[in-house]
């Protein structure tokens, strides 16, 4: 009998509650062991995961790669794999390979069949796809389907073609499925980390709001405790709520550092957003059970009546290619401005003798506004100031050409009062020129109305 | 007072590519109270603060957590010329607010 039977009979016979494991909220950055293993001895009934996020940026979307090594990210997966059918619960990954594109997904399958292979482990393992067929992306655009999230501008037939991966955020609906089917891991391209956790549990009748709460807190593993870490967590769920506990002794879930974990990365700290509806948490209430338990309860679940598809999408906009460099003269750094202008203008006369301007060039001064893009009035200018010139051309030698020649003319760039005559930066180390190979924009990151949001993510198993 | 003595927490993270969201927490009811009812941290002096239009702004007081949370708009993340693509470092203007 697969894991996922097992616990669905298991629970509706003995109408019990259930235990979820919080492995990681970051496979491929490592889970502590010791907390894992303590969470595996309380005979869980789910181990869930979250591989990724979009807050990575562009660039693993649309490359196609992972974020997390493949040696952190390996030794995590053999961690999570061994552990769950060691004690034949699911395991469910959410956002496979830091995007949840195509790539992604068969570069943690490949991982998964190897470790299986090496281990002598036998299970049923789902695949759920995450990407966006590109007709009916376009058929939403033409039939007005598609609203830019947070003031994104409108999506354009042309945005789906530029795209070099699209993927759309899956809600419960397709966790349900594969659990329904009788599986042991899945493995999901980009998913609501909240489905990882909640999409067993409502199949029980657990009330949707409980569990989409619980699980926006426990896909963070530890990190609602004092201190906060990436240690394993568990959740006990019963009707009305449901306990937290960390798998590290040392961190304590309390009710304010419970209820301060909804304000984390969120826009608004009453609201949980997804595809079938949203948790409102207005009225969640928090309670010490002890020093390092707490109890929750009191999220609703609101239903949706016109359902919506996150999509994320990055475009390749060019090849990058970055000057570092640093300066300690007092004089330079007062004139950063005027010299930088003065010498991107040198450089464009150079190097568009024969051809256009085809690139983009520009600077951050670390030390002075970097960070912040502005000084704030009365800042005195710094003793040392670091310069980043960041080029973004058609191709990795045109960005490699306007890179070098930006590092010689600034190099020796004469402005008045200078003192320097020699040259205004100091290399760290040459070349100071690196080219960083193409670089990616979001171009993609809207929501789809669609009246079948399930059936955009299809489901494979294959036994191993 | 300067809100860096006051709060315990003041940090700031993306809430996807397009938002930016700030957080300000407090170890005790007193001192939360204290900035929550000051009008430093109104839509308008962080508009100012943050050079952004005052109806851009979203201020959420979050007593359960003895926290604020304000919401602001951002340039997509990973943009070319962006400065902060997870967000983590725009809390730096929160620091100096006088309470």
């Amino acid at each position: 009998m697969s894991a996922s039977h097992r616990i669905l009979d298991d629970v509706r016979r003995t109408q019990r509650a259930m235990r979820l494991l919080g492995a990681s909220g970051q496979l491929g950055y490592g889970i502590p062991t010791p907390a894992f293993n303590a969470g595996l001895a309380r005979q869980p009934d789910l181990i869930g995961c979250d591989m990724g996020s979009i807050d990575i940026g562009p660039t693993y979307l649309g490359k196609g790669e992972m974020a997390t090594s493949p040696v952190a990210t390996r030794r995590d997966l053999r961690k999570v794999l061994l552990g769950a059918r060691q004690v034949d619960v699911p395991l469910v990954i959410g956002s496979a390979g830091s995007a949840g594109a195509a790539p992604h997904l068969e570069a943690t399958l490949a991982m998964i069949r190897d470790i299986a292979r090496a281990e002598e482990l036998h299970f049923r393992l789902a695949v759920i796809r995450a990407d966006m067929p590109r007709a009916l992306l376009k058929q939403a655009v033409r039939e007005g389907r598609m609203t830019g999230m947070d003031g994104m501008a409108a999506l354009t037939e042309q945005d789906i073609d530029d795209a070099s991966h699209i993927v759309g955020q899956m809600g419960m609906g397709p966790f349900r499925r594969a659990l329904a089917e009788g599986v042991d891991v899945i493995v999901a391209g980009r998913a609501c980390d909240t489905a990882i956790f909640a999409a067993l549990p409502t199949m029980l009748d657990f009330p949707p709001g409980i569990c989409g709460h619980m699980a926006k807190i426990i896909e963070c593993a530890s990190l609602c405790c004092v201190p906060g870490g990436r240690d394993t967590i568990l959740a006990t769920l019963d009707p009305d709520g449901f306990e937290l506990e960390s798998m590290n002794p040392t961190r304590r879930a309390t009710p304010t550092s419970v209820a301060a974990h909804s304000l984390y990365e969120q826009a608004d700290p009453f609201s949980v957003a997804e595809p079938e509806g949203r948790v409102d948490l207005r009225d969640a209430h928090y309670t010490a059970l002890d020093d390092r338990r707490t109890r929750v309860a009191g999220a609703r679940w609101v239903p949706s009546t016109d359902p919506t598809i996150k999509l994320e999408g990055a475009a390749c906009i060019g090849e990058r290619a970055v000057l570092l460099a640093g300066a300690a003269d007092p004089r330079f750094i007062a004139r950063h401005t005027e010299i930088l202008a003065a010498v991107t203008e040198v450089v464009r006369e150079l190097v568009c003798e024969d051809q256009p301007q085809d690139y983009t060039l520009r600077f951050r001064v670390y030390g002075v506004d970097g960070v912040r893009g502005v000084v704030p009035d009365g800042e005195p200018t710094p003793g040392e100031a670091f310069i980043m010139g960041e080029c973004i051309a058609p191709t990795r030698e045109r960005a490699a050409e306007v890179v070098r020649t930006t590092k010689q003319y600034l190099l020796h760039h004469g402005y008045p009062g200078r003192l320097s005559t020699a040259g205004n930066l100091a290399f760290p180390f040459t070349p100071p020129e690196v080219s960083l190979g193409p670089a990616y924009r979001f171009n993609v990151y809207h929501l789809m109305r669609t009246p079948d949001p399930d059936g955009l993510f299809p489901l494979e198993i294959e036994t191993l | 007072m300067l809100l860096s003595d006051l709060a315990q927490v003041i940090r700031s993270k993306n809430a996807g590519p397009r938002r930016l969201t700030l957080d300000i927490m407090f170890a005790s009811d007193a001192d939360y109270q204290r900035v929550v009812q000051s009008p430093a941290l109104s839509r308008e002096a962080i508009g100012r603060l943050y050079r952004i239009a005052p109806e851009d702004v979203a201020v959420i007081p979050y007593p359960l957590g003895r926290a604020i949370k304000i919401t602001l708009p951002r340039d997509t993340a990973g943009d070319p010329g962006d400065r902060d693509v997870y967000g983590a470092q725009q809390h730096a203007p929160l620091l100096g607010i006088e309470i």
